[in-house]
Protein backbone atom coordinates (compact mmCIF):
# COMPACT_ATOMS: atom_id res chain seq x y z
CA UNK A 1 0.00 0.00 0.00
CA UNK A 2 2.49 3.04 1.16
CA UNK A 3 4.92 1.61 -2.09
CA UNK A 4 1.85 2.11 -3.94
CA UNK A 5 1.81 5.18 -2.90
CA UNK A 6 5.36 6.39 -3.27
CA UNK A 7 5.59 5.22 -6.66
CA UNK A 8 2.52 7.21 -7.69
CA UNK A 9 4.00 10.22 -6.11
CA UNK A 10 7.29 9.82 -8.08
CA UNK A 11 5.56 9.00 -11.00
CA UNK A 12 3.64 12.76 -10.29
CA UNK A 13 6.73 14.50 -9.94
CA UNK A 14 8.17 12.46 -12.92
CA UNK A 15 5.63 14.01 -14.78
CA UNK A 16 5.57 17.74 -13.18
CA UNK A 17 8.66 17.84 -14.16
CA UNK A 18 8.42 16.39 -17.89
CA UNK A 19 5.72 19.25 -18.65
CA UNK A 20 8.01 22.31 -16.96
CA UNK A 21 10.63 20.79 -19.14
CA UNK A 22 8.25 20.16 -22.28
CA UNK A 23 7.15 24.45 -21.40
CA UNK A 24 10.21 25.00 -21.16
CA UNK A 25 11.78 23.83 -24.53
CA UNK A 26 8.20 25.12 -26.76
CA UNK A 27 9.18 28.87 -25.59
CA UNK A 28 12.47 28.90 -26.10
CA UNK A 29 12.28 31.06 -29.58
CA UNK A 30 10.08 32.90 -27.24
CA UNK A 31 11.73 33.64 -24.28
CA UNK A 32 15.14 33.98 -26.05
CA UNK A 33 13.98 36.83 -28.65
CA UNK A 34 12.39 38.10 -25.49
CA UNK A 35 16.14 37.99 -23.90
CA UNK A 36 17.58 39.51 -26.62
CA UNK A 37 15.09 42.51 -26.74
CA UNK A 38 16.36 43.50 -23.80
CA UNK A 39 19.73 43.00 -23.94
CA UNK A 40 22.36 45.63 -24.67
CA UNK A 41 23.79 45.20 -27.90
CA UNK A 42 27.43 43.88 -26.90
CA UNK A 43 27.12 40.59 -25.42
CA UNK A 44 25.23 39.24 -28.03
CA UNK A 45 27.87 36.88 -29.64
CA UNK A 46 29.38 36.37 -26.66
CA UNK A 47 29.17 32.43 -26.02
CA UNK A 48 27.96 32.09 -22.42
CA UNK A 49 24.29 33.66 -23.49
CA UNK A 50 21.83 33.33 -20.79
CA UNK A 51 17.84 33.67 -21.06
CA UNK A 52 18.06 36.74 -18.17
CA UNK A 53 19.43 39.47 -19.95
CA UNK A 54 22.86 40.58 -18.42
CA UNK A 55 22.66 44.23 -18.96
CA UNK A 56 18.88 45.20 -19.51
CA UNK A 57 18.09 47.89 -21.43
CA UNK A 58 15.20 49.75 -23.26
CA UNK A 59 17.38 50.39 -26.26
CA UNK A 60 15.87 48.18 -28.66
CA UNK A 61 12.29 49.06 -28.05
CA UNK A 62 13.08 53.09 -27.86
CA UNK A 63 14.50 52.36 -31.50
CA UNK A 64 11.69 50.02 -32.73
CA UNK A 65 9.59 53.08 -31.82
CA UNK A 66 11.53 55.83 -32.90
CA UNK A 67 13.69 54.83 -35.34
CA UNK A 68 11.37 52.67 -37.56
CA UNK A 69 8.35 53.72 -39.02
CA UNK A 70 6.27 51.13 -36.67
CA UNK A 71 4.10 54.08 -35.04
CA UNK A 72 2.73 54.42 -39.14
CA UNK A 73 2.69 50.29 -39.28
CA UNK A 74 0.47 50.23 -36.37
CA UNK A 75 -2.32 53.40 -37.47
CA UNK A 76 -2.21 51.57 -41.14
CA UNK A 77 -2.97 48.02 -39.40
CA UNK A 78 -5.75 49.01 -37.22
CA UNK A 79 -7.35 51.66 -39.98
CA UNK A 80 -6.82 48.20 -42.34
CA UNK A 81 -8.01 45.90 -39.68
CA UNK A 82 -11.55 48.23 -38.37
CA UNK A 83 -11.86 48.24 -42.45
CA UNK A 84 -11.66 45.21 -43.17
CA UNK A 85 -13.41 43.82 -40.28
CA UNK A 86 -16.49 46.31 -40.41
CA UNK A 87 -16.85 45.72 -44.03
CA UNK A 88 -16.95 41.81 -43.94
CA UNK A 89 -19.89 41.99 -40.69
CA UNK A 90 -21.64 44.35 -42.99
CA UNK A 91 -21.93 42.11 -46.22
CA UNK A 92 -21.66 38.66 -44.41
CA UNK A 93 -24.61 38.93 -41.68
CA UNK A 94 -27.30 40.12 -44.22
CA UNK A 95 -25.85 37.23 -46.73
CA UNK A 96 -25.82 34.66 -43.80
CA UNK A 97 -29.00 35.50 -42.87
CA UNK A 98 -30.62 34.92 -46.00
CA UNK A 99 -29.00 31.70 -46.69
CA UNK A 100 -29.87 30.60 -43.49
CA UNK A 101 -33.29 31.64 -43.00
CA UNK A 102 -34.94 32.03 -46.40
CA UNK A 103 -35.31 29.00 -48.94
CA UNK A 104 -34.76 30.25 -52.38
CA UNK A 105 -33.32 28.59 -56.34
CA UNK A 106 -30.00 28.73 -55.84
CA UNK A 107 -29.29 28.59 -52.37
CA UNK A 108 -27.92 25.02 -51.57
CA UNK A 109 -25.83 25.18 -54.81
CA UNK A 110 -23.88 28.42 -53.95
CA UNK A 111 -23.38 27.06 -51.05
CA UNK A 112 -21.59 24.13 -51.88
CA UNK A 113 -19.88 26.16 -54.51
CA UNK A 114 -18.37 28.42 -52.14
CA UNK A 115 -16.88 25.42 -50.08
CA UNK A 116 -15.23 24.13 -53.03
CA UNK A 117 -13.87 27.60 -54.55
CA UNK A 118 -12.37 28.60 -51.11
CA UNK A 119 -9.68 25.39 -50.97
CA UNK A 120 -8.24 27.91 -54.05
CA UNK A 121 -5.60 28.76 -51.91
CA UNK A 122 -5.47 32.74 -51.91
CA UNK A 123 -2.02 33.39 -52.48
CA UNK A 124 -2.18 31.82 -55.77
CA UNK A 125 -4.88 34.26 -56.48
CA UNK A 126 -2.11 37.05 -56.15
CA UNK A 127 -1.30 37.45 -59.94
CA UNK A 128 -4.75 37.93 -60.52
CA UNK A 129 -5.95 40.40 -57.87
CA UNK A 130 -3.07 42.45 -58.96
CA UNK A 131 -4.22 43.04 -62.60
CA UNK A 132 -7.37 43.33 -61.20
CA UNK A 133 -7.21 45.80 -59.34
CA UNK A 134 -4.65 47.83 -61.48
CA UNK A 135 -7.41 47.94 -63.64
CA UNK A 136 -9.40 49.46 -61.65
CA UNK A 137 -6.08 52.03 -60.20
CA UNK A 138 -6.58 50.12 -56.33
CA UNK A 139 -3.11 48.87 -56.50
CA UNK A 140 -0.77 50.80 -53.47
CA UNK A 141 -4.26 51.91 -51.89
CA UNK A 142 -6.05 50.83 -49.07
CA UNK A 143 -9.47 50.43 -50.47
CA UNK A 144 -7.95 47.99 -53.04
CA UNK A 145 -6.05 45.53 -49.97
CA UNK A 146 -9.17 45.97 -47.88
CA UNK A 147 -11.49 44.59 -50.76
CA UNK A 148 -9.22 41.74 -51.37
CA UNK A 149 -9.08 40.95 -47.30
CA UNK A 150 -12.44 40.56 -47.23
CA UNK A 151 -12.95 39.27 -50.18
CA UNK A 152 -10.68 36.08 -49.39
CA UNK A 153 -12.29 36.31 -45.71
CA UNK A 154 -15.85 36.55 -47.08
CA UNK A 155 -16.64 33.05 -47.20
CA UNK A 156 -15.12 32.23 -44.16
CA UNK A 157 -17.54 35.18 -42.21
CA UNK A 158 -20.68 33.76 -44.39
CA UNK A 159 -20.31 29.91 -43.32
CA UNK A 160 -19.13 30.74 -40.15
CA UNK A 161 -22.06 33.33 -39.36
CA UNK A 162 -24.50 31.36 -41.32
CA UNK A 163 -23.53 28.12 -39.27
CA UNK A 164 -24.68 29.97 -36.05
CA UNK A 165 -27.66 31.36 -37.43
CA UNK A 166 -29.11 27.75 -38.12
CA UNK A 167 -28.65 27.19 -34.75
CA UNK A 168 -31.09 29.72 -33.54
CA UNK A 169 -34.33 28.31 -33.07
CA UNK A 170 -36.69 30.16 -35.81
CA UNK A 171 -39.78 30.16 -32.84
CA UNK A 172 -38.43 33.08 -31.45
CA UNK A 173 -38.58 35.05 -34.46
CA UNK A 174 -41.52 33.90 -35.47
CA UNK A 175 -42.90 34.37 -31.51
CA UNK A 176 -41.02 38.83 -32.30
CA UNK A 177 -43.08 38.71 -35.49
CA UNK A 178 -46.50 38.07 -33.72
CA UNK A 179 -46.01 40.33 -31.39
CA UNK A 180 -45.70 42.88 -34.32
CA UNK A 181 -41.65 43.03 -35.26
CA UNK A 182 -40.47 43.99 -38.84
CA UNK A 183 -37.66 42.03 -40.88
CA UNK A 184 -35.72 44.74 -39.42
CA UNK A 185 -36.23 44.47 -35.96
CA UNK A 186 -36.16 40.99 -35.78
CA UNK A 187 -32.88 40.87 -37.19
CA UNK A 188 -31.16 43.61 -35.02
CA UNK A 189 -33.69 42.97 -31.82
CA UNK A 190 -33.76 39.20 -31.84
CA UNK A 191 -31.07 37.59 -33.75
CA UNK A 192 -27.59 39.53 -33.67
CA UNK A 193 -27.83 39.79 -29.83
CA UNK A 194 -28.18 35.83 -29.87
CA UNK A 195 -25.65 35.10 -32.85
CA UNK A 196 -23.16 37.34 -30.90
CA UNK A 197 -20.25 34.81 -29.77
CA UNK A 198 -20.27 33.54 -33.82
CA UNK A 199 -20.01 37.53 -34.57
CA UNK A 200 -17.21 38.23 -32.27
CA UNK A 201 -15.44 34.81 -33.35
CA UNK A 202 -15.55 35.93 -37.24
CA UNK A 203 -14.52 39.49 -36.12
CA UNK A 204 -11.61 38.16 -34.68
CA UNK A 205 -10.62 35.61 -37.04
CA UNK A 206 -11.06 38.41 -39.74
CA UNK A 207 -8.98 40.78 -37.60
CA UNK A 208 -6.28 38.41 -36.97
CA UNK A 209 -5.38 37.48 -40.45
CA UNK A 210 -5.29 41.14 -41.04
CA UNK A 211 -2.69 41.52 -38.40
CA UNK A 212 -0.75 38.48 -39.55
CA UNK A 213 -1.04 38.87 -43.79
CA UNK A 214 2.25 40.02 -45.21
CA UNK A 215 2.47 38.60 -48.48
CA UNK A 216 -0.43 40.60 -50.11
CA UNK A 217 0.41 43.77 -48.18
CA UNK A 218 3.99 43.96 -49.36
CA UNK A 219 3.25 43.50 -53.07
CA UNK A 220 -0.07 45.75 -53.25
CA UNK A 221 1.59 48.95 -50.94
CA UNK A 222 4.61 50.21 -51.70
CA UNK A 223 6.70 53.03 -49.45
CA UNK A 224 7.64 51.97 -46.21
CA UNK A 225 5.29 54.26 -44.59
CA UNK A 226 1.90 52.45 -46.02
CA UNK A 227 3.35 49.36 -44.75
CA UNK A 228 1.38 47.44 -42.22
CA UNK A 229 3.11 45.91 -39.21
CA UNK A 230 3.36 42.58 -40.90
CA UNK A 231 4.79 44.10 -43.86
CA UNK A 232 7.08 46.56 -42.04
CA UNK A 233 8.24 43.63 -39.65
CA UNK A 234 8.77 41.05 -43.19
CA UNK A 235 10.41 44.08 -44.72
CA UNK A 236 12.78 44.51 -41.32
CA UNK A 237 14.13 41.38 -41.49
CA UNK A 238 14.77 41.21 -44.91
CA UNK A 239 16.59 44.26 -45.43
CA UNK A 240 18.83 44.82 -42.33
CA UNK A 241 18.42 41.67 -40.38
CA UNK A 242 22.23 41.44 -40.14
CA UNK A 243 22.48 44.44 -38.02
CA UNK A 244 19.52 44.51 -36.27
CA UNK A 245 18.57 41.19 -34.80
CA UNK A 246 17.70 42.68 -31.53
CA UNK A 247 15.79 45.30 -32.68
CA UNK A 248 13.84 43.14 -34.90
CA UNK A 249 13.41 40.87 -32.03
CA UNK A 250 11.69 44.26 -29.98
CA UNK A 251 9.61 44.67 -32.86
CA UNK A 252 8.35 41.17 -33.05
CA UNK A 253 7.11 41.02 -28.97
CA UNK A 254 5.59 44.19 -29.81
CA UNK A 255 3.85 42.98 -33.02
CA UNK A 256 2.79 40.12 -30.84
CA UNK A 257 1.76 41.57 -27.39
CA UNK A 258 -1.71 42.95 -29.20
CA UNK A 259 -2.69 39.82 -30.70
CA UNK A 260 -1.65 37.63 -27.17
CA UNK A 261 -4.19 39.67 -25.70
CA UNK A 262 -6.77 39.09 -27.39
CA UNK A 263 -5.96 35.35 -28.18
CA UNK A 264 -5.88 34.49 -24.67
CA UNK A 265 -9.14 37.14 -23.58
CA UNK A 266 -10.91 34.99 -26.05
CA UNK A 267 -9.19 31.31 -25.99
CA UNK A 268 -12.73 30.06 -24.59
CA UNK A 269 -14.52 31.76 -27.39
CA UNK A 270 -11.87 30.73 -30.40
CA UNK A 271 -11.62 26.97 -29.72
CA UNK A 272 -15.46 26.24 -29.12
CA UNK A 273 -16.16 29.09 -32.46
CA UNK A 274 -13.91 27.36 -34.48
CA UNK A 275 -14.27 23.90 -33.80
CA UNK A 276 -18.37 24.02 -34.02
CA UNK A 277 -18.19 25.65 -37.85
CA UNK A 278 -15.42 23.19 -38.67
CA UNK A 279 -13.20 25.91 -39.77
CA UNK A 280 -9.78 27.34 -38.56
CA UNK A 281 -8.50 30.73 -39.81
CA UNK B 1 -49.43 21.71 -58.36
CA UNK B 2 -47.37 24.75 -58.47
CA UNK B 3 -49.09 26.30 -61.74
CA UNK B 4 -52.78 26.65 -59.09
CA UNK B 5 -50.88 28.85 -57.17
CA UNK B 6 -52.90 31.81 -57.11
CA UNK B 7 -50.56 34.57 -58.37
CA UNK B 8 -50.34 36.69 -55.26
CA UNK B 9 -48.47 34.01 -53.39
CA UNK B 10 -46.10 33.76 -56.93
CA UNK B 11 -46.16 37.35 -56.28
CA UNK B 12 -44.35 37.50 -52.68
CA UNK B 13 -42.64 34.30 -53.76
CA UNK B 14 -40.27 36.10 -56.55
CA UNK B 15 -40.21 39.22 -54.40
CA UNK B 16 -38.99 37.23 -51.53
CA UNK B 17 -35.55 35.34 -53.79
CA UNK B 18 -35.43 38.96 -55.26
CA UNK B 19 -34.50 40.11 -51.37
CA UNK B 20 -32.17 37.13 -50.43
CA UNK B 21 -29.93 38.15 -53.68
CA UNK B 22 -30.57 41.53 -52.68
CA UNK B 23 -29.45 41.37 -49.45
CA UNK B 24 -26.39 38.87 -50.66
CA UNK B 25 -25.35 40.53 -53.67
CA UNK B 26 -22.46 42.55 -51.81
CA UNK B 27 -20.55 39.48 -50.05
CA UNK B 28 -21.08 37.41 -53.13
CA UNK B 29 -20.48 40.29 -55.50
CA UNK B 30 -17.00 40.45 -53.27
CA UNK B 31 -16.46 36.56 -53.48
CA UNK B 32 -16.76 36.98 -57.32
CA UNK B 33 -14.43 39.48 -57.89
CA UNK B 34 -11.70 37.92 -55.14
CA UNK B 35 -12.43 34.76 -55.40
CA UNK B 36 -13.88 33.61 -58.64
CA UNK B 37 -12.50 35.78 -60.76
CA UNK B 38 -8.95 34.80 -59.87
CA UNK B 39 -9.63 31.49 -60.05
CA UNK B 40 -11.19 32.06 -64.24
CA UNK B 41 -8.14 33.99 -64.79
CA UNK B 42 -5.48 31.92 -63.89
CA UNK B 43 -7.10 28.83 -65.63
CA UNK B 44 -7.20 31.82 -68.50
CA UNK B 45 -3.66 32.25 -68.07
CA UNK B 46 -2.50 28.76 -67.50
CA UNK B 47 -3.27 28.23 -71.32
CA UNK B 48 -1.46 31.19 -72.60
CA UNK B 49 2.48 31.21 -72.63
CA UNK B 50 3.09 34.44 -70.51
CA UNK B 51 6.19 35.01 -69.72
CA UNK B 52 8.42 37.41 -69.10
CA UNK B 53 9.72 37.37 -72.67
CA UNK B 54 5.86 37.32 -73.94
CA UNK B 55 4.71 40.15 -71.11
CA UNK B 56 1.95 41.44 -73.55
CA UNK B 57 2.38 39.69 -76.38
CA UNK B 58 1.39 36.04 -75.19
CA UNK B 59 -0.60 33.72 -77.35
CA UNK B 60 -2.79 30.76 -76.48
CA UNK B 61 -0.67 27.31 -76.29
CA UNK B 62 -3.24 25.12 -75.18
CA UNK B 63 -2.51 22.31 -72.62
CA UNK B 64 1.74 22.82 -73.17
CA UNK B 65 1.80 24.12 -69.64
CA UNK B 66 -0.09 21.52 -68.11
CA UNK B 67 2.05 18.68 -69.83
CA UNK B 68 4.99 20.04 -68.86
CA UNK B 69 3.95 20.07 -65.48
CA UNK B 70 2.64 16.77 -65.64
CA UNK B 71 4.95 14.50 -67.57
CA UNK B 72 8.47 16.67 -67.92
CA UNK B 73 10.10 14.93 -64.92
CA UNK B 74 12.32 17.45 -64.19
CA UNK B 75 10.02 20.22 -64.38
CA UNK B 76 10.20 20.14 -60.55
CA UNK B 77 6.48 20.35 -60.14
CA UNK B 78 6.31 16.28 -59.54
CA UNK B 79 9.17 16.08 -57.36
CA UNK B 80 7.59 19.11 -55.82
CA UNK B 81 3.78 17.41 -55.23
CA UNK B 82 5.76 13.89 -53.55
CA UNK B 83 7.62 16.60 -51.34
CA UNK B 84 4.35 17.66 -50.62
CA UNK B 85 2.47 14.32 -49.75
CA UNK B 86 5.49 13.04 -47.77
CA UNK B 87 5.42 16.24 -45.91
CA UNK B 88 1.70 16.28 -45.20
CA UNK B 89 2.39 12.63 -43.79
CA UNK B 90 5.30 13.02 -41.68
CA UNK B 91 3.73 16.18 -40.07
CA UNK B 92 0.12 14.52 -39.73
CA UNK B 93 1.63 11.28 -37.99
CA UNK B 94 3.92 13.04 -36.12
CA UNK B 95 0.92 15.51 -34.76
CA UNK B 96 -1.44 13.34 -34.22
CA UNK B 97 1.02 10.97 -32.39
CA UNK B 98 2.47 14.12 -30.48
CA UNK B 99 -1.08 15.44 -29.71
CA UNK B 100 -2.23 11.93 -28.69
CA UNK B 101 0.44 11.11 -25.97
CA UNK B 102 0.34 14.85 -24.78
CA UNK B 103 -3.45 15.59 -24.21
CA UNK B 104 -2.90 11.82 -22.68
CA UNK B 105 -0.41 13.23 -20.27
CA UNK B 106 -3.02 16.17 -19.68
CA UNK B 107 -5.42 14.07 -18.54
CA UNK B 108 -3.93 11.86 -16.31
CA UNK B 109 -6.56 12.83 -13.10
CA UNK B 110 -4.17 14.16 -10.24
CA UNK B 111 -2.07 16.63 -11.96
CA UNK B 112 -2.63 20.00 -10.91
CA UNK B 113 -1.16 22.65 -12.85
CA UNK B 114 -2.53 21.16 -15.63
CA UNK B 115 -4.13 24.54 -16.52
CA UNK B 116 -0.70 26.10 -16.21
CA UNK B 117 0.90 24.12 -18.39
CA UNK B 118 -2.17 24.67 -21.04
CA UNK B 119 -2.26 27.94 -20.93
CA UNK B 120 2.05 27.92 -21.69
CA UNK B 121 1.98 25.37 -24.23
CA UNK B 122 -0.60 27.33 -26.26
CA UNK B 123 1.66 30.46 -26.81
CA UNK B 124 3.01 29.02 -29.99
CA UNK B 125 -0.48 29.34 -31.52
CA UNK B 126 -1.59 32.79 -30.20
CA UNK B 127 1.53 34.25 -31.96
CA UNK B 128 1.17 35.66 -34.89
CA UNK B 129 2.47 32.53 -37.27
CA UNK B 130 5.02 34.60 -39.77
CA UNK B 131 6.54 36.57 -36.28
CA UNK B 132 7.24 32.60 -34.61
CA UNK B 133 8.71 31.62 -37.90
CA UNK B 134 11.10 34.37 -38.26
CA UNK B 135 12.03 34.01 -34.91
CA UNK B 136 12.72 30.57 -35.33
CA UNK B 137 14.90 31.62 -38.23
CA UNK B 138 16.81 34.25 -36.86
CA UNK B 139 16.68 32.83 -33.25
CA UNK B 140 17.59 29.03 -34.28
CA UNK B 141 18.69 28.42 -36.91
CA UNK B 142 20.62 31.59 -37.85
CA UNK B 143 24.29 30.46 -38.65
CA UNK B 144 25.01 33.20 -36.45
CA UNK B 145 22.70 34.32 -33.55
CA UNK B 146 21.10 30.85 -34.19
CA UNK B 147 20.98 29.28 -30.49
CA UNK B 148 21.55 25.73 -31.84
CA UNK B 149 24.69 27.16 -33.54
CA UNK B 150 26.20 28.86 -30.04
CA UNK B 151 24.87 25.28 -28.25
CA UNK B 152 27.17 23.53 -30.78
CA UNK B 153 29.81 25.68 -30.42
CA UNK B 154 29.46 25.32 -26.96
CA UNK B 155 29.21 21.18 -27.12
CA UNK B 156 32.42 21.30 -29.08
CA UNK B 157 30.33 20.52 -32.40
CA UNK B 158 30.96 22.10 -35.31
CA UNK B 159 28.41 24.59 -36.30
CA UNK B 160 26.32 23.61 -39.46
CA UNK B 161 24.24 25.93 -41.89
CA UNK B 162 20.73 24.31 -41.26
CA UNK B 163 18.15 25.77 -43.63
CA UNK B 164 20.52 25.17 -46.37
CA UNK B 165 20.43 21.29 -47.79
CA UNK B 166 17.10 19.59 -48.31
CA UNK B 167 16.85 17.08 -45.64
CA UNK B 168 18.09 19.53 -43.01
CA UNK B 169 15.87 22.17 -44.48
CA UNK B 170 12.75 19.97 -44.44
CA UNK B 171 13.61 18.63 -41.06
CA UNK B 172 13.78 22.36 -39.61
CA UNK B 173 10.39 23.15 -41.71
CA UNK B 174 8.66 20.55 -39.85
CA UNK B 175 9.96 20.99 -36.55
CA UNK B 176 8.75 24.56 -36.95
CA UNK B 177 5.15 23.17 -37.97
CA UNK B 178 4.85 20.99 -35.57
CA UNK B 179 5.62 23.80 -33.34
CA UNK B 180 3.14 26.12 -34.76
CA UNK B 181 0.22 23.15 -35.16
CA UNK B 182 0.51 21.05 -32.21
CA UNK B 183 -1.23 23.67 -29.60
CA UNK B 184 -4.42 23.46 -31.89
CA UNK B 185 -4.35 19.37 -31.83
CA UNK B 186 -3.55 19.04 -28.25
CA UNK B 187 -6.64 21.18 -27.79
CA UNK B 188 -8.94 19.62 -29.87
CA UNK B 189 -7.79 16.14 -27.82
CA UNK B 190 -7.90 17.28 -24.76
CA UNK B 191 -11.57 18.69 -25.43
CA UNK B 192 -12.32 15.27 -26.98
CA UNK B 193 -10.95 13.29 -23.96
CA UNK B 194 -12.42 14.76 -21.41
CA UNK B 195 -15.64 13.89 -22.88
CA UNK B 196 -14.86 10.24 -23.01
CA UNK B 197 -17.25 8.87 -20.05
CA UNK B 198 -15.29 7.78 -16.83
CA UNK B 199 -17.48 4.95 -16.54
CA UNK B 200 -16.00 3.36 -19.73
CA UNK B 201 -12.74 3.86 -18.44
CA UNK B 202 -13.36 2.79 -14.67
CA UNK B 203 -14.95 -0.97 -15.90
CA UNK B 204 -12.14 -1.28 -18.37
CA UNK B 205 -9.60 -0.43 -15.26
CA UNK B 206 -11.47 -3.47 -13.21
CA UNK B 207 -11.35 -5.86 -15.70
CA UNK B 208 -7.99 -5.62 -15.81
CA UNK B 209 -7.41 -3.82 -19.40
CA UNK B 210 -4.26 -2.40 -19.22
CA UNK B 211 -3.09 1.37 -20.79
CA UNK B 212 -2.81 0.17 -24.41
CA UNK B 213 -6.22 -1.97 -24.58
CA UNK B 214 -7.71 1.09 -23.04
CA UNK B 215 -6.56 3.62 -25.32
CA UNK B 216 -6.88 1.30 -28.75
CA UNK B 217 -10.43 -0.21 -27.69
CA UNK B 218 -12.26 2.90 -25.55
CA UNK B 219 -10.03 6.19 -26.01
CA UNK B 220 -9.10 6.11 -30.14
CA UNK B 221 -12.75 4.85 -30.84
CA UNK B 222 -14.50 7.97 -28.34
CA UNK B 223 -12.82 10.65 -29.66
CA UNK B 224 -12.52 9.41 -33.59
CA UNK B 225 -15.25 11.59 -34.67
CA UNK B 226 -15.04 14.38 -32.51
CA UNK B 227 -11.43 15.39 -33.62
CA UNK B 228 -12.19 14.18 -36.94
CA UNK B 229 -12.98 17.34 -38.20
CA UNK B 230 -10.15 19.29 -36.99
CA UNK B 231 -8.06 16.32 -38.19
CA UNK B 232 -9.05 16.53 -42.09
CA UNK B 233 -8.95 20.36 -41.69
CA UNK B 234 -5.37 20.41 -40.46
CA UNK B 235 -4.38 17.52 -43.51
CA UNK B 236 -5.57 20.94 -45.32
CA UNK B 237 -3.32 23.42 -44.06
CA UNK B 238 -0.41 21.18 -43.84
CA UNK B 239 -1.32 19.93 -47.79
CA UNK B 240 -1.66 23.96 -48.60
CA UNK B 241 1.28 24.92 -46.40
CA UNK B 242 3.05 27.83 -47.43
CA UNK B 243 4.41 30.09 -45.06
CA UNK B 244 6.55 27.83 -42.81
CA UNK B 245 8.52 26.70 -46.30
CA UNK B 246 8.87 30.25 -47.59
CA UNK B 247 9.73 32.08 -44.72
CA UNK B 248 12.52 29.94 -43.79
CA UNK B 249 13.88 28.70 -47.03
CA UNK B 250 12.98 30.73 -49.72
CA UNK B 251 12.44 34.14 -48.76
CA UNK B 252 12.64 36.53 -52.15
CA UNK B 253 16.47 37.82 -52.36
CA UNK B 254 17.26 35.20 -49.28
CA UNK B 255 17.11 31.74 -50.36
CA UNK B 256 18.87 29.47 -48.05
CA UNK B 257 19.75 26.79 -51.01
CA UNK B 258 17.55 24.41 -49.48
CA UNK B 259 15.55 22.76 -52.52
CA UNK B 260 12.76 21.70 -50.61
CA UNK B 261 9.31 23.09 -52.04
CA UNK B 262 5.93 22.65 -51.79
CA UNK B 263 3.76 22.81 -54.01
CA UNK B 264 2.58 26.27 -52.93
CA UNK B 265 5.86 27.56 -52.89
CA UNK B 266 7.11 26.13 -56.33
CA UNK B 267 3.71 27.77 -57.96
CA UNK B 268 5.18 31.23 -56.03
CA UNK B 269 8.10 30.73 -57.47
CA UNK B 270 7.05 30.42 -60.88
CA UNK B 271 4.73 33.15 -60.74
CA UNK B 272 6.85 36.10 -58.84
CA UNK B 273 10.99 35.03 -58.90
CA UNK B 274 11.40 33.27 -62.22
CA UNK B 275 8.06 34.92 -63.97
CA UNK B 276 6.81 32.22 -65.30
CA UNK B 277 2.86 33.55 -65.20
CA UNK B 278 1.46 30.78 -67.72
CA UNK B 279 3.16 27.38 -66.39
CA UNK B 280 3.11 28.92 -62.32
CA UNK B 281 -1.05 29.22 -63.74
CA UNK B 282 -0.91 25.97 -64.76
CA UNK B 283 0.09 24.50 -61.68
CA UNK B 284 -2.34 26.56 -59.49
CA UNK B 285 -5.09 24.92 -61.15
CA UNK B 286 -3.75 21.37 -61.17
CA UNK B 287 -3.34 22.29 -56.92
CA UNK B 288 -7.34 23.65 -57.23
CA UNK B 289 -8.41 20.55 -58.93
CA UNK B 290 -6.23 18.40 -56.44
CA UNK B 291 -7.47 19.89 -53.22
CA UNK B 292 -11.28 19.89 -55.06
CA UNK B 293 -10.98 16.08 -55.19
CA UNK B 294 -9.49 15.40 -52.11
CA UNK B 295 -12.57 18.12 -50.09
CA UNK B 296 -15.13 16.14 -52.29
CA UNK B 297 -14.16 12.82 -51.00
CA UNK B 298 -14.05 14.31 -47.22
CA UNK B 299 -17.51 15.34 -47.53
CA UNK B 300 -18.77 12.60 -49.19
CA UNK B 301 -17.75 10.54 -46.27
CA UNK B 302 -18.37 12.57 -43.67
CA UNK B 303 -22.44 13.18 -45.56
CA UNK B 304 -22.20 9.11 -45.57
CA UNK B 305 -21.65 9.27 -41.25
CA UNK B 306 -24.30 11.15 -41.14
Amino acid sequence: MNQKKIKERVGLAALNVFFILLCFVTLIPILYALSVSFNGQNSLLSSDFSFIPKQFTLDNYRQVFLGEDIAAWFGNTVLLAASTVALSLSVAIPAAYCFSRRRFPGRRAILKCLVLLNSFPAILSMFAIYRLLRTFGLVNHRIGLILVYTGTMAVFSLWNTKGYFDTIPTEIEEAARIDGAGNLQVVTRIVLPLAKPSIVVTALMVLIYVWNEYIYATTLLTGEQNYTLAAGLYALQATEMSGSWPVFAAASITVSLPVLVIFFLCQKHMTSGLTAGGVKG
Amino acid sequence: MKKQEKTGAEKKRRKGIFYSYAWSAPSLLLIALMVVFPILYTGYISLTNMNVYHWFDFTIVGLDNYLRALFVFDSGFLSALLATIVWTVVNMVLQLVIAFVLASLLNIQKLRLRKLYKTLLMFPWAMPGYVSILLWKTGMFNTQFGLLNQWMEKLGMETARWLSSDLSAFICCTVVNLWLALPFMIMIMDGAMQSIDRSYEESALLDGANWLQRTRYITVPAIKPIIAPAVIITVFTTFKQFDVVYLLTQQTGAKTGSGFHTILTYAYENAFITNNYGYSSAISIIIFILLIVFSAKFQLREEGDL
